[in-house]
């Protein structure tokens, strides 16, 4: 190959790589085909849609609606709504979802036509929790490419045992069927088009083919007449659609500046990423732009026991304590960190961690200004 | 003429309905949030994601309950165990036939 033919190669990929334009909150994935783009489209219609108690919301919900939650930047982003759960652990360590009185989600809106019959407001809080969480809306941005992580490589960053002797226990949680888990924040929910489908209805109040009935309410049936939609209130195409929009959206691009790049050195350097491990790798997927992927998570879909500061509720085998290491991204558009906001920035966080985090929040904090800084200014690159 | 295989083939599936039937049991697989060994029932915590649902199932003793290969009494079942019960509809509600506990590593 001549000199000039290489040159014109190398000239040519650095067009090509200049041009590419940066993947924005919203977006849909790079490399989607012609019709997978369209089943977004239709998806995210479903998804800005508003419900109405003809239409199948409530009896009980937290919104009308998924982007009424998640809306900021974009479609699929944050909500400054927080919703309440409550779960009871029982002797034993067992913990109790408290299905028997509505489920752990305590909706915190409820139907004209509920509050007639029975003269609530919001679902009543189950009298034998024994924690009580609040949650933010996390965004959905590059959960596509979590949910094609195989188990296996999730099961490689386990170590409950600390056999390394690094203080860090990882260690996944299980579905109510076994099946391990990765979404929510506390990793109970194995797959994505199921955490869809359970929010419907936990959200909404809306039941579909693969959760058909409502929750009770503390216990006890709908009254008569209170839910005048039949049931399931959406059908498998729109399900399918929302889970095509859902899964398609993009991890948004991570474009570093120079302290940026300083940050995520220290990031490695002072422990962060043992458990916001910097990229996963998706295993086979149908959809080829999801398949064998490498990408930017930060996250290794492990619980780690966070101490008892943050502790609040249990969920399948995560304690009071234990928490799924968050995903780091969309955080250069965030407001509030944790899972339930209460840290208002991206350091406060980082104070916030307890237990298995101890040794790195420390070495964050011993850290110069100018490094903790430049730390920061990667964690708002994400 | 009616043919001699038509009531010979008639028989047959009736004879193999209960078996066609038995293959397509109800299959749940969730978490047992309670047991009562004495009247012979569980409640069983099925559902997706956040939307979690209890489904009640009778036993008999013609139930059979197994970990792996070892067979255990209804009463070796405790809160917060997996299992798979493999079920056949009543008007009483849902019989299991069988119930295989789910180890979890």
């Amino acid at each position: 190959m001549s000199a000039g033919r290489v040159v014109a190669g190398l000239l040519a990929l650095i067009a090509a790589t200049a041009c590419e334009k940066p993947v924005r909150s919203g977006d849909p994935l790079r490399g989607l085909s012609r019709e997978q783009l369209d089943r977004f489209q239709a998806g995210k219609a479903v998804f800005d849609s508003a419900f109405m108690p003809a239409t199948g919301l409530g009896p009980l919900f937290n919104s009308t609606g998924c982007s009424e939650c998640h809306e900021d930047p974009a479609a699929g982003g944050r909500g400054d709504e927080v919703e309440v759960h409550a779960t009871a652990l029982r002797a034993g360590g067992v913990c109790d979802p408290l299905v028997g009185e509505g489920g752990p989600v305590i909706q915190q809106q409820v139907t004209p036509a509920l509050k007639a019959a029975l003269g609530i407001d919001v679902e009543p809080f189950p009298k034998d929790a024994s924690g009580r969480a609040t949650r933010t809306t996390p965004v959905l941005f590059g959960r596509g490419l979590l949910d094609a992580v195989p188990d296996s490589l999730i099961l490689s960053y386990a170590d409950p045992d600390d056999r390394n002797h690094d203080g860090i226990r990882g260690r996944p949680n299980r579905s109510v069927d076994g099946r391990i888990g990765r979404f929510g924040r506390k990793a109970f929910v194995p797959t994505l088009d199921e955490f869809n489908a359970g929010a419907f209805v936990a959200e909404m109040g809306v039941t579909n083919p693969a959760q058909p009935t409502e929750e009770t309410i503390g216990g006890q049936p709908i009254p008569a007449g209170v839910d005048p939609a039949p049931d399931p209130e959406i059908n498998q195409q729109m399900l399918d659609r929302t889970n095509d929009f859902v899964r398609f959206l993009a991890r948004p691009s991570v474009k570093l500046t120079r302290e940026g790049r300083e940050g995520r050195e220290l990031f490695g350097r002072i422990g962060c990423a043992t458990c916001h491990v910097p990229t996963l790798r998706t295993g086979a997927s149908p959809v080829a732009a999801v398949d064998h992927k490498t990408f930017e998570a930060y996250t290794d879909l492990l619980l780690h026991d966070m101490g008892p500061d943050l502790a609040d509720i249990c969920l399948g085998l995560a304690g009071p304590s234990d928490f799924r290491t968050e995903p780091l991204i969309g955080l250069d558009s965030a407001k509030h960190f944790l899972h339930d906001g209460r840290a208002d920035t991206p350091e406060r966080a980082i104070e916030l961690h307890g237990g298995e985090a101890v040794t790195a929040r420390d070495r964050f904090l011993r850290l110069p200004a100018g490094e903790r800084a430049a730390l920061v200014a990667f964690l708002r690159s994400l | 003429m009616r043919h001699p295989a038509a009531p010979i083939a008639l028989l047959l599936w009736l004879a193999l309905l209960p078996a066609r039937q038995q293959q397509h049991p109800y299959v749940y697989q969730g978490t047992i949030e309670t047991t009562q060994p004495k009247a012979g029932s569980f409640a069983l915590i099925t559902g997706v994601g956040m939307a979690l649902r209890l489904v009640s199932i009778q036993t008999t003793p013609a139930t059979r309950v197994a970990s792996g290969t070892t067979t255990l009494a209804l009463k070796a079942l405790k809160p917060g165990d997996v299992v798979r019960a493999e079920c056949h509809s009543t008007p009483r509600g849902l019989i299991a036939d069988r119930i295989q506990r789910i180890p979890l590593p």
